[in-house]
Protein backbone atom coordinates (compact mmCIF):
# COMPACT_ATOMS: atom_id res chain seq x y z
CA UNK A 1 0.00 0.00 0.00
CA UNK A 2 1.57 3.56 -1.03
CA UNK A 3 0.37 4.17 2.31
CA UNK A 4 2.80 7.76 2.94
CA UNK A 5 1.94 8.85 -1.04
CA UNK A 6 -1.56 8.88 0.24
CA UNK A 7 -1.09 10.43 3.37
CA UNK A 8 0.75 13.51 1.46
CA UNK A 9 -2.23 13.84 -0.41
CA UNK A 10 -4.54 13.97 2.16
CA UNK A 11 -2.54 16.23 4.20
CA UNK A 12 -2.53 19.03 1.12
CA UNK A 13 -6.17 18.65 1.24
CA UNK A 14 -7.48 16.49 -1.28
CA UNK A 15 -10.49 14.67 -0.63
CA UNK A 16 -8.91 11.26 -1.61
CA UNK A 17 -12.39 9.29 -1.94
CA UNK A 18 -13.65 12.67 -4.54
CA UNK A 19 -10.14 12.11 -6.54
CA UNK A 20 -10.28 8.21 -7.05
CA UNK A 21 -13.87 8.48 -8.34
CA UNK A 22 -12.82 11.41 -10.82
CA UNK A 23 -10.30 8.77 -12.09
CA UNK A 24 -12.16 5.68 -11.90
CA UNK A 25 -14.83 7.04 -13.93
CA UNK A 26 -12.72 8.74 -16.07
CA UNK A 27 -10.83 5.55 -16.48
CA UNK A 28 -13.83 4.32 -17.59
CA UNK A 29 -14.58 7.06 -20.21
CA UNK A 30 -11.12 6.11 -21.77
CA UNK A 31 -11.94 2.75 -21.89
CA UNK A 32 -15.62 2.65 -22.88
CA UNK A 33 -14.00 5.65 -25.50
CA UNK A 34 -11.62 3.14 -26.77
CA UNK A 35 -14.44 0.43 -27.26
CA UNK A 36 -16.96 2.67 -29.00
CA UNK A 37 -13.90 4.21 -31.14
CA UNK A 38 -13.13 0.70 -32.73
CA UNK A 39 -16.78 0.93 -34.31
CA UNK A 40 -16.89 4.74 -35.27
CA UNK A 41 -13.16 4.22 -37.14
CA UNK A 42 -14.89 0.52 -38.67
CA UNK A 43 -17.42 2.67 -40.08
CA UNK A 44 -15.15 5.24 -41.58
CA UNK A 45 -15.59 4.16 -45.20
CA UNK A 46 -15.27 5.55 -48.63
CA UNK A 47 -13.05 8.62 -49.56
CA UNK A 48 -14.00 11.10 -46.70
CA UNK A 49 -13.91 8.24 -43.91
CA UNK A 50 -10.23 7.11 -44.87
CA UNK A 51 -9.20 10.79 -44.42
CA UNK A 52 -10.46 10.51 -41.25
CA UNK A 53 -9.61 6.66 -40.76
CA UNK A 54 -5.69 6.76 -39.03
CA UNK A 55 -6.42 9.91 -36.76
CA UNK A 56 -9.54 8.17 -35.55
CA UNK A 57 -7.07 5.54 -34.88
CA UNK A 58 -4.49 7.38 -32.78
CA UNK A 59 -7.21 8.87 -30.73
CA UNK A 60 -8.29 5.47 -30.22
CA UNK A 61 -5.49 4.01 -29.06
CA UNK A 62 -4.36 7.18 -27.07
CA UNK A 63 -7.57 7.18 -25.57
CA UNK A 64 -6.32 3.53 -24.72
CA UNK A 65 -3.15 4.35 -23.33
CA UNK A 66 -4.90 6.87 -21.14
CA UNK A 67 -6.92 3.86 -19.08
CA UNK A 68 -3.55 2.05 -19.12
CA UNK A 69 -1.82 5.03 -17.44
CA UNK A 70 -4.80 5.90 -15.12
CA UNK A 71 -5.16 2.29 -13.28
CA UNK A 72 -1.87 2.92 -11.48
CA UNK A 73 -2.76 5.60 -10.02
CA UNK A 74 -5.97 4.41 -8.80
CA UNK A 75 -4.44 1.64 -6.90
CA UNK A 76 -1.47 3.72 -5.39
CA UNK A 77 -4.64 6.40 -3.77
CA UNK A 78 -5.94 3.25 -2.64
CA UNK A 79 -8.81 3.19 -4.98
CA UNK A 80 -9.90 0.33 -7.29
CA UNK A 81 -11.84 -0.65 -10.58
CA UNK A 82 -15.66 -1.74 -10.04
CA UNK A 83 -15.86 -5.80 -9.83
CA UNK A 84 -17.98 -6.01 -12.97
CA UNK A 85 -17.46 -4.97 -16.37
CA UNK A 86 -20.79 -3.60 -16.70
CA UNK A 87 -20.40 -1.26 -13.33
CA UNK A 88 -17.24 -0.15 -14.65
CA UNK A 89 -18.90 1.16 -18.45
CA UNK A 90 -21.56 2.35 -16.71
CA UNK A 91 -19.49 5.07 -14.63
CA UNK A 92 -17.89 6.33 -17.26
CA UNK A 93 -17.61 10.49 -16.93
CA UNK A 94 -18.52 10.57 -20.71
CA UNK A 95 -21.24 9.99 -22.41
CA UNK A 96 -20.56 6.48 -24.77
CA UNK A 97 -19.28 8.02 -27.92
CA UNK A 98 -22.01 5.80 -30.20
CA UNK A 99 -22.15 5.42 -33.79
CA UNK A 100 -24.86 7.79 -35.19
CA UNK A 101 -27.73 6.76 -36.70
CA UNK A 102 -26.54 6.93 -40.00
CA UNK A 103 -23.30 5.36 -40.04
CA UNK A 104 -22.40 6.57 -43.24
CA UNK A 105 -22.64 10.22 -42.11
CA UNK A 106 -19.02 11.11 -41.77
CA UNK A 107 -19.83 14.60 -40.43
CA UNK A 108 -21.80 12.82 -37.45
CA UNK A 109 -19.26 10.21 -37.17
CA UNK A 110 -16.93 13.01 -36.51
CA UNK A 111 -19.17 15.52 -34.42
CA UNK A 112 -19.16 12.56 -31.83
CA UNK A 113 -15.62 12.09 -31.95
CA UNK A 114 -15.30 15.59 -31.24
CA UNK A 115 -17.83 15.87 -28.25
CA UNK A 116 -16.50 12.87 -26.69
CA UNK A 117 -12.79 15.11 -26.86
CA UNK A 118 -14.81 17.97 -25.03
CA UNK A 119 -16.07 15.93 -22.60
CA UNK A 120 -12.63 14.39 -21.88
CA UNK A 121 -11.16 18.07 -21.72
CA UNK A 122 -13.26 19.00 -19.59
CA UNK A 123 -12.81 15.97 -17.43
CA UNK A 124 -8.85 16.33 -16.97
CA UNK A 125 -9.12 20.19 -16.75
CA UNK A 126 -11.22 19.04 -13.57
CA UNK A 127 -9.14 16.56 -12.43
CA UNK A 128 -6.06 19.01 -12.73
CA UNK A 129 -7.68 21.57 -10.85
CA UNK A 130 -8.33 19.97 -8.36
CA UNK A 131 -4.89 18.53 -7.72
CA UNK A 132 -2.47 21.09 -8.39
CA UNK A 133 0.00 22.44 -6.12
CA UNK A 134 -1.72 19.31 -3.87
CA UNK A 135 -0.64 15.76 -5.41
CA UNK A 136 1.67 16.43 -7.80
CA UNK A 137 2.03 12.51 -9.50
CA UNK A 138 -2.05 13.21 -10.06
CA UNK A 139 -1.53 16.78 -11.51
CA UNK A 140 1.32 15.11 -13.79
CA UNK A 141 -0.97 12.26 -15.05
CA UNK A 142 -3.80 13.97 -15.79
CA UNK A 143 -1.99 17.23 -16.96
CA UNK A 144 0.01 14.30 -19.69
CA UNK A 145 -3.86 12.67 -20.28
CA UNK A 146 -5.05 16.45 -21.03
CA UNK A 147 -2.51 17.76 -23.64
CA UNK A 148 -3.29 14.16 -25.68
CA UNK A 149 -7.35 15.25 -25.58
CA UNK A 150 -6.80 18.74 -26.17
CA UNK A 151 -4.58 17.71 -29.63
CA UNK A 152 -7.39 15.28 -29.96
CA UNK A 153 -10.08 17.81 -30.04
CA UNK A 154 -8.09 19.89 -32.25
CA UNK A 155 -7.84 17.28 -34.82
CA UNK A 156 -11.41 16.67 -34.92
CA UNK A 157 -12.59 20.24 -34.74
CA UNK A 158 -10.36 21.25 -37.76
CA UNK A 159 -11.90 17.93 -39.52
CA UNK A 160 -15.65 19.55 -38.80
CA UNK A 161 -14.00 23.22 -40.17
CA UNK A 162 -14.56 24.88 -37.35
CA UNK A 163 -11.63 26.72 -37.83
CA UNK A 164 -7.55 26.23 -36.76
CA UNK A 165 -6.50 25.61 -33.87
CA UNK A 166 -2.87 25.20 -34.58
CA UNK A 167 -2.00 21.23 -34.41
CA UNK A 168 -0.14 19.53 -37.23
CA UNK A 169 -0.76 15.67 -37.57
CA UNK A 170 1.00 13.65 -34.87
CA UNK A 171 4.30 12.06 -35.96
CA UNK A 172 6.50 9.32 -34.01
CA UNK A 173 5.08 7.50 -31.46
CA UNK A 174 1.62 7.37 -30.20
CA UNK A 175 1.51 9.10 -27.19
CA UNK A 176 4.03 11.53 -26.74
CA UNK A 177 3.45 13.26 -23.38
CA UNK A 178 1.20 9.77 -21.35
CA UNK A 179 4.09 7.20 -22.61
CA UNK A 180 6.03 8.55 -19.91
CA UNK A 181 3.35 6.38 -17.56
CA UNK A 182 3.15 3.18 -19.53
CA UNK A 183 6.88 2.35 -18.89
CA UNK B 1 -43.24 29.58 -14.69
CA UNK B 2 -42.75 27.51 -11.56
CA UNK B 3 -40.52 28.99 -8.33
CA UNK B 4 -38.69 26.88 -6.51
CA UNK B 5 -37.15 27.56 -2.53
CA UNK B 6 -34.37 26.03 -1.79
CA UNK B 7 -36.22 23.45 0.58
CA UNK B 8 -37.74 22.21 -2.65
CA UNK B 9 -35.06 22.73 -4.62
CA UNK B 10 -33.30 20.33 -2.28
CA UNK B 11 -36.26 17.66 -2.54
CA UNK B 12 -35.38 17.47 -6.81
CA UNK B 13 -31.49 15.49 -5.76
CA UNK B 14 -32.13 13.10 -8.40
CA UNK B 15 -32.33 10.06 -5.81
CA UNK B 16 -34.66 7.44 -4.90
CA UNK B 17 -37.01 8.06 -8.33
CA UNK B 18 -37.16 11.68 -7.43
CA UNK B 19 -35.99 14.39 -10.24
CA UNK B 20 -32.76 16.05 -10.37
CA UNK B 21 -32.84 19.72 -10.61
CA UNK B 22 -30.29 22.03 -10.58
CA UNK B 23 -29.69 26.02 -9.66
CA UNK B 24 -28.28 28.62 -11.17
CA UNK B 25 -28.29 32.24 -11.49
CA UNK B 26 -31.97 32.57 -10.28
CA UNK B 27 -32.60 29.77 -12.99
CA UNK B 28 -33.87 26.12 -12.02
CA UNK B 29 -32.67 23.56 -14.91
CA UNK B 30 -34.14 19.47 -15.02
CA UNK B 31 -30.61 17.82 -15.23
CA UNK B 32 -32.63 14.63 -14.96
CA UNK B 33 -31.86 13.24 -18.27
CA UNK B 34 -28.35 14.50 -18.80
CA UNK B 35 -25.97 11.66 -19.18
CA UNK B 36 -23.64 13.63 -16.62
CA UNK B 37 -25.87 14.14 -14.25
CA UNK B 38 -26.51 10.58 -13.22
CA UNK B 39 -28.24 9.68 -9.70
CA UNK B 40 -28.28 13.18 -9.13
CA UNK B 41 -24.61 13.71 -8.95
CA UNK B 42 -21.80 15.38 -11.07
CA UNK B 43 -18.07 15.36 -11.55
CA UNK B 44 -17.68 13.15 -7.74
CA UNK B 45 -18.49 17.02 -6.13
CA UNK B 46 -22.01 17.91 -6.99
CA UNK B 47 -25.13 16.90 -6.37
CA UNK B 48 -28.29 17.58 -7.75
CA UNK B 49 -30.83 19.86 -5.58
CA UNK B 50 -28.60 22.60 -4.67
CA UNK B 51 -27.63 26.25 -6.22
CA UNK B 52 -24.40 25.53 -8.08
CA UNK B 53 -23.96 29.41 -8.72
CA UNK B 54 -20.79 29.29 -7.33
CA UNK B 55 -19.20 26.32 -8.15
CA UNK B 56 -19.65 27.24 -12.04
CA UNK B 57 -17.07 29.46 -11.44
CA UNK B 58 -14.74 27.08 -10.45
CA UNK B 59 -16.13 24.71 -13.03
CA UNK B 60 -14.03 23.84 -16.46
CA UNK B 61 -16.78 24.71 -18.54
CA UNK B 62 -19.28 27.73 -18.82
CA UNK B 63 -22.93 28.39 -18.57
CA UNK B 64 -23.22 27.42 -22.14
CA UNK B 65 -23.79 23.95 -21.39
CA UNK B 66 -27.04 24.88 -19.60
CA UNK B 67 -28.02 25.39 -23.01
CA UNK B 68 -28.67 21.73 -23.63
CA UNK B 69 -30.69 21.17 -20.24
CA UNK B 70 -34.51 22.68 -19.86
CA UNK B 71 -35.30 25.16 -17.55
CA UNK B 72 -38.21 24.33 -15.42
CA UNK B 73 -38.38 27.12 -12.98
CA UNK B 74 -37.06 30.18 -10.67
CA UNK B 75 -35.41 30.17 -8.00
CA UNK B 76 -36.65 32.37 -4.77
CA UNK B 77 -35.65 33.21 -1.19
CA UNK B 78 -37.20 31.15 1.03
CA UNK B 79 -40.76 32.80 2.84
CA UNK B 80 -39.98 36.05 4.63
CA UNK B 81 -36.42 36.42 3.19
CA UNK B 82 -34.98 39.51 1.00
CA UNK B 83 -36.14 38.71 -2.47
CA UNK B 84 -32.03 39.00 -4.09
CA UNK B 85 -32.44 36.50 -7.23
CA UNK B 86 -31.89 38.76 -10.53
CA UNK B 87 -35.34 39.68 -12.48
CA UNK B 88 -36.62 36.63 -14.77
Amino acid sequence: MAKVAQEMVKRAGVNLDELIELLVTNAAAELTTYYYYTILRANLIGLQGEALKEIAEVARIEDRNHFEALVPRIYELGGKLPEKMNDFHDCSACPPASLPADPTDVQAILKVLVEAERCAVRGYTHVCNVTAGKDHRTYDLALSILHEEVEHESWFSEFLGEGPSGHLMRRGETSPFVGKFLR
Amino acid sequence: MRRFTPTELAQHHGQDGAPAYIACAGCVYDVSDSFLWRRGRHQARHCAGADLTAALEEAPHGPDLLARVSQVGLLVPPEGATDRSPAP
